[in-house]
Order: C-alpha cells, then structure tokens, then sequence
C-alpha cells in the first residue's frame, strides 16, 4: 500500500475507515485497570446509574479510536505523533455490541516553521456506531513527514 | 481530596492525585491493544524515532491519570465528580520513558450550574510531572458532579 505523506492530507479531504466490534469483557477489562466507576464495571451495577447499563470508559472510547486509526491510517503515514489535542467531547456512550468506525476530516495543513521536513495537519476525528451516530468527536494536530523532495520546493 | 458534591469544589482548590512509574512491560501492554506504533513497542524501532527510545502512548499516560482520580473517590460511587462530557487543550509535552515516576494533580478551574436539576460542571486541568520536576502531559476535563441534597 502506498505511503501517505503531509501532502495527502489536504483542508476538506475526508476519509472514512474501521470496523470493530467492542465487547463487555474488554469495556470491564480497560475500567478495572484505569477507570473503575460502576458504570463502567458490570451491568448490574451500570444498570442503578444514570449510564442505565455498561457504558465504556470516555478514555477507553479513546483508546479503540486510536487503535482504529493506527490500524487503518497511521501506520500506513508518516506519522510523527501528535503533540495534543484540542478538544475531546463523549456525545454518546459506547455500549457492548456496537460496531465502531472513524471518519477524519483534514480542517487545515501547513508545513512546520521549525522543520522543514514536517507538517502539522488539523482534522476532526468521529467516533461512529453502526448506526452512524457519533458517539465522540476529536479536534486534533498530527505531525507528518513531508513527501520526500517536497520540502525544499 | 476534594469532597464529593458539587458544593464541596471551589475555583482555585487543587489536589495532588498520587503517582504512578511506568514499567516497560505495561507500557507495551498498552501499546499492543490501543497504540501500536513502533516507538511504544520496541527499544529497537524506538530508538530511530523522533523519541530516540521506549516511550509509553499518551493515551497511556491520560488513562493513569483517570485511575489515580477514581482511586481519590472510590467511594463516592455514583456522585462521583468524574463522569465526563469532555476535555479541552490535551497537551503531551515531554516524553513519558521506562521506569519514569508521573505525580498527577489536579486544580478546579471552573464550576457552572446546569439547567438539568441536580448536577454541576466542573471543569479542572490534570497535570503530569515527572520525576525530574518536568511536566509530560496536561489536559481539562470537564465532569458532571450531582448537588449536594436538599
């Protein structure tokens, strides 16, 4: 599969990607070890919460959108990491059994001032169920290297 | 610790949520279910990255941050101040390495009523140190909190 540099990544380009199915096990699994709230921790103790049943942890949510985005984009990329996030917002929970997707949508791109071999990319990141509501929304800069040659042009 | 309704916080008011140090292991744990960028899984990969060695995902990094919070209102259930809508200006500003010891604290920086009866919104900026007095991560989260009753 080809690579994808800084220049593939032009303001409006959308991609759509990821298909992954959560489950109870792995939602109680990320709760016990990071966030053990009872909504997160077993249905029967979710169900007497505002939540009305499992929910995964907003950060585990996170998490699986990572991994999608590792699998399907940024380790095809050249990604150089990301120095932050502007902003995080958990719409909707995800619950056992939905089936996630992501689809990013470059905003802006701009070559680094400090480094010519770089670019930081601007996207939004949705986090989507199969029904494709999105369950959490993520404004984020990405590092990427330039297409070897662009640089110095 | 700061207490468990939404009355109990006051803009200004921090708390030193503890610290966790990174083993190498757990650090690739992590990076196997969640990051699987070859600077969070191989010393040897790690080591040509930008990084120039192991670094823990900073997912990771936030993720320990959200336990040291729990543990801090364990017992609170389900008042506890950290259901979140969302988290603003998440910055990863140096890398977290093996064997590296994060203290987390927080400070509430802001608290608005909601029109829902019965719960606030907190909004209080997560801070990471390491060992050698060096921020690596900071970030706001905002959480609902219930009223105190009555």
């Amino acid at each position: 599969m080809e690579r994808l540099y800084f220049e593939d990544f032009p303001p409006g380009k959308a991609f759509a990607y990821g298909d992954r199915e959560v489950t109870a096990e792995e939602i109680v699994a990320f709760a016990r070890e990071f966030d053990p709230q009872p909504f997160h921790l077993s249905e029967d103790q979710a169900r007497e919460t505002m939540a009305g049943g499992l929910i995964a942890s907003g950060w585990h949510s996170a998490a699986i959108m990572m991994r999608i985005n590792c699998d399907e984009l940024f380790l095809r990329s050249a990604s150089q990491g990301s120095p932050g996030i502007e902003s995080i917002d958990w719409l909707k929970p995800v619950r056992p059994g939905d089936r996630l997707s992501v689809r990013f949508t470059v905003i802006g791109a701009r070559p680094s001032r400090s480094r010519p071999d770089l670019g930081v990319v601007e996207g939004r990141f949705e986090l989507l169920n199969q029904a494709g509501e999105a369950l959490m929304r993520q404004q984020a800069s990405l590092f990427l290297s330039r297409r070897p040659g662009e640089a110095a042009r | 610790m700061i207490g468990l309704w939404y009355e109990d916080h006051e803009i200004g008011q921090s708390a030193a949520l503890g610290a966790h140090t990174f083993a190498r292991d757990e650090i690739v744990a992590f990076a196997r279910k969640f990051d699987p960028q070859p600077f969070h899984l191989d010393e040897a990969a790690a080591a040509e990255s930008i990084f120039g060695g192991l670094v823990a995902s900073g997912w990771h990094t936030v993720s320990v941050s959200m336990r040291l919070l729990v543990d801090g209102r364990r017992e609170q259930r389900e008042a506890v101040a950290a259901k979140g809508r969302g988290v603003r200006d998440l910055r990863w500003t140096a890398p977290v390495r093996v064997g590296d010891t994060i203290a987390f604290s927080l400070r509430v920086e802001s608290m608005r009523e909601l029109q829902r009866p019965g719960w606030g919104l907190i909004g209080m900026r997560v801070v990471g140190v390491n060992q050698d007095g060096r921020e690596v991560c900071a970030y706001t989260l905002f959480a609902l909190a219930a009223r105190r009753p009555g």
